[in-house]
């Protein structure tokens, strides 16, 4: 029987039941930047390495940025890049959202929609953090 | 068959128009060839003497035909004209880039060629590029052009603002360009400054006179750090990367500089003798200041320096008035008396010979450079500066009162205190209202919404009259592509300011949308949308229901995904293309309709608006749910909205809720999709209305029935239940 209560069903990941607000804390940033699970991994191999070998070049155009060696402009393009696949990995391997309160410890499925919603929103704030403190730190010129 | 008549006719109008629209856009590129929008300059622009070889200077000083090279600091040129067989000066043209970086809406500079006759009265204005999105479609350039209009004949030395003249303040008024606040602000400052830095070099316009120090002399031995620490010198330090170079560890220039008059800090630099020396060379109301490069292999004296020339990298600015240093102003310094000074790799004296200067007030050191665009090599002016001004214990009585010109953002927002107040309480109370719609749906009931819709109707109302039409303040997506442009190159704050009512309902857009969603603003303050359900509301009205249609929830959900595929497609090709991004924008009819006005468009965009509010009359707005890209993009963010609507269990197999939902937002499982929903409350006025809600209904008659009582409906949305208490036994 469906739920209409919730947008999608609900879902509880594995930090999510500790009593510990400093614990789920951590465990929530881990699970923003960490898009892999060993569920996850078992189930699509491939598509996981991949992704892998894709965030380790992405990161390494974040540092070649910093060393002032790219544009904005590349910049933008392999975070682009990357932030597809990791709706990819993520539907594969972490297929939740938080529904509600952000403080709140109810998570619900994510479907197609939802992740890109998840991973833009996400990968925008990380994005323009790092995007302006390089630029603040004058390693990045436009 | 009507309802397909009458659909097949709306969706022809509008795909007709869209299709028309296209047209005009892929036909729009061979016509803005002729604008100013990103239009390329001549090489050499900024930099080649002969300016008026490259640009018709002509056209902004009318009957000059002969000019001079670039001369002056900041640089101008000299018109003339034949007269009886003699050379004549006719006036000075400028080009604003020369003077001032000021930038517009887009983030770049409007480059502006200014003619000024030898009365310094404005002769003529030509814009020669300019990369504001709003004129590329929305606005016409002629209208840029008419702005510009208004400087001719006009003194630079008149106190010229946008908006109303105020006699009594002596204040002369422009007209704005509705729409474009931002870019007219800014080019009232590039008129004006540019004119007021020629016009005082030549001068037109007299300096201020300012009254001269009175220093304290403690007979204090300053060492550098002492200095440092209280002002007394200041530093000045440009990076490669500011000037466009490969970022490198070693500054592009670094400068210390100081104020020599003040006796300690002038026997500190030079020693008692060197100072006494100085002092001793210059005469009444002149002034000295030192400056010492410690970093960087640029040279602040110039290299093309020219004996009887200017020195071109480095003046102050006091005010108004800009100082500029020629080889009589300049001696060497060598060396710097003061312990602990840095060493240091070139060195010089300035003096400033005038009266107008004073070393009671602040002053800027500007260094001038020129910045080089890293994809085509062009370079453009820069300057650098840092402000100084002797501490209160250096100058006898403390530092003089000055009182700062407001900036232009801080001018508007007292200008339309009013209008602002307005505007912020309306934002205000619609969030109030929505944040009490508890109280206010539990007073509804499916027959009467009115207590729910009195509110929502009146935001409709103000938000096309007074939001829209009036204050023509309608978010559009193209702020949001602004914002991008903005973010990576050049974010300021002031840009944003300049238009308060965008920048307060984006406040308001980004708190509610994490609060309660999209639908707040899309569907209660969006002033295109509100008129677009007003449309449809009142055709309901007045009989023309019976050819109101629902789109089928088989393509409603296949054509929700077109509004996203709208956003992202225009994200990506602004990207590559602002200017492009602008242009496909016009998919959104905002322009049209507040902007610009219905009628001052060409057809297609008017036909196209017209269709799309037509369609509305007999489908609830077909452009929110199906176009709209910054629907679509605050869509996206509402997904983690933190509160939602609620729903009870039996709305899986009830679609009571569904029947009535406008917005198509509730799927056959009884679930909201907070994307899609509007924020209508219709499905919250029936979640409590006992006669509408089946499962209440349900309940409201079998508690009547069994003559049990009905109790309050609680949070869940059921009667709060009646728990039999047990009979206590009687005391014995």
């Amino acid at each position: 029987m469906v739920d209409p209560r919730m947008v999608t069903d609900p879902v509880e990941p594995p930090y999510a039941s500790s009593n510990s607000a400093l614990r789920r804390i951590l465990a929530e940033a881990w699970d923003h930047l960490w898009p892999w699970s060993r569920s996850g991994f078992q189930q699509q191999r491939a598509l996981q390495a991949a992704g892998l070998a894709l965030a380790m070049a992405a990161s390494v155009v974040w540092v070649l940025a910093a060393m002032g060696h790219l544009n904005a402009g590349a910049i933008i393009g392999w975070w682009f890049g990357w932030s597809v696949f990791e709706i990819l990995i993520r539907l594969g391997s972490k297929p939740y959202v938080k529904e509600g309160p952000w403080w709140g410890k109810h998570y619900r499925h994510a479907n197609l929609m939802d992740m890109i919603c998840y991973v833009g929103f996400k990968n925008l704030l990380i994005g323009a953090v790092l995007f302006l403190g390089l630029k603040s730190a004058g390693l990045l010129i436009v | 068959m009507k309802l397909y008549t009458a659909l097949r006719g709306a969706l022809a109008s509008v795909l007709i128009s869209a299709g028309l629209l296209a047209l005009g856009l892929s036909a729009a590129p061979s016509a803005s060839a002729q604008t100013a929008y990103e239009a390329a300059l001549p090489e050499g622009i900024n930099s080649a003497p002969a300016l008026c070889d490259l640009v018709a200077c002509g056209e902004v000083l009318p009957g000059a035909t002969a000019f001079s090279e670039r001369k002056g600091q900041p640089r101008y040129v000299e018109g003339y004209a034949e007269v009886d067989g003699k050379r004549t000066l006719l006036g000075y043209v400028m080009l604003s880039t020369d003077i001032t970086d000021t930038p517009a809406y887009s983030g770049k500079p409007v480059v502006t060629l200014i003619g000024m006759n030898t009365e310094g009265r404005f002769a003529g204005v030509k814009i020669l590029k300019h990369s504001e999105p709003i004129l590329l479609l929305g606005i016409p350039e002629s209208a840029l052009i008419r702005f510009n209009d208004q400087y001719l004949g006009k003194f630079v030395g008149d106190n010229i603002e946008i908006g109303r003249s105020r006699p009594d303040e002596d204040m002369i008024g422009l007209d704005a360009i509705s729409g474009a606040t931002v870019t007219v602000i800014a080019q009232n400052q590039v008129m004006m400054m540019s004119g007021a830095a020629v016009a005082r070099q030549v001068g037109i316009l007299e300096p201020t006179i300012r009254p001269q120090a009175r220093f304290v002399d403690a007979g204090r031995a300053l060492d550098w750090a002492t200095m440092v620490k209280e002002g007394a010198v200041q530093r000045l330090t440009v990076k490669a990367e500011q000037v466009g170079l490969a970022r490198s560890p070693t500054p592009f220039i670094d400068l210390w500089y100081g104020y020599l008059n003040h006796p300690e800090i002038g026997r500190a630099v030079l020693g008692a003798d060197g100072w006494r020396a100085l002092m001793a060379r210059l005469k009444e109301g002149e002034h000295a200041l030192f400056v010492i490069r410690t970093g960087g292999i640029e040279s602040f004296k110039g290299s093309g320096f020219v004996r009887g020339g200017l020195y071109d990298r480095v003046q102050i600015r006091q005010g108004q008035d800009a100082f500029t240093f020629r080889d009589l102003d300049y001696l060497n310094l060598y060396g710097i008396n003061a312990p602990g000074a840095p060493a240091f790799t070139e060195s010089g004296i300035f003096i400033v010979r005038s009266p107008a200067f004073s070393g009671a007030f602040p002053w800027k050191f500007m260094f001038l450079g020129n910045r080089v665009d890293r994809e085509t090599g062009a370079r453009s002016f820069a300057n650098f500066d840092t402000e100084y001004w002797l501490a209160p214990s250096y100058l006898e009585g403390g530092r003089p009162e000055v009182k700062k010109p407001d900036a232009p953002w801080v001018r508007v927002w007292k200008m339309r205190a009013l209008e602002i107040g307005l505007f912020s309480a309306l934002l205000i109370a619609v969030g109030v209202v929505y944040a009490m719609r508890d109280t206010l749906t539990r007073r509804s009931t499916r027959k009467n919404k009115w207590p729910v819709n009195v509110f929502k109707y009146s935001a409709w109302i103000i938000s096309i009259g007074f939001v829209g039409f009036g204050l023509l303040a309608q978010p559009s997506i193209t702020q949001v592509l602004t914002w991008f442009h903005s973010l990576l190159f050049q974010w300021q704050w002031e840009l944003f300011l300049t238009d308060p009512f965008i920048f307060l309902f984006w406040i308001f857009i980004i708190v509610t949308v994490f609060l309660w969603g999209r639908g707040l603003f899309c569907g209660w303050l969006c002033p295109f949308g509100s008129l677009s359900e007003l449309l449809f509301k009142v055709a309901n009205a007045i009989g023309l229901k019976r050819f109101q249609f629902v789109v089928p929830m088989q393509w409603h959900n296949r054509l929700k995904w077109v509004k996203y595929g709208v956003f992202f497609g225009l994200l990506a090709v602004s990207v590559f293309s602002m200017g492009l991004a602008e242009k496909l924008a016009e998919v959104e009819p905002f322009k049209t309709t507040f902007l610009v006005g219905l009628f001052n468009r060409s057809w297609p965009y008017t036909l196209f608006a017209a269709g799309l509010l037509g369609l509305s009359i007999f489908t609830e707005r077909p452009f929110c749910k199906y176009l709209c890209p910054l629907g679509a993009a605050l869509a996206m963010p509402s997904t983690f909205r933190w509160f939602g609507l609620k729903r009870k269990q039996e709305c899986d197999s009830c679609h009571a809720c569904a029947k009535g939902c406008g917005s198509n937002a509730i799927d056959a499982d009884g679930r909201i999709d907070h994307r899609e929903c509007m924020l209508c409350l219709d499905c919250m006025v029936l979640y409590t209305d006992d006669h509408a809600c089946p499962p209440l209904a349900q309940e409201r008659k079998r508690r009547t029935k069994s003559g049990l009582p009905l109790t309050p409906i609680g949070a869940d949305g059921y009667f709060i239940p009646i728990k039999p208490v047990p009979v206590r036994a009687p005391q014995a």
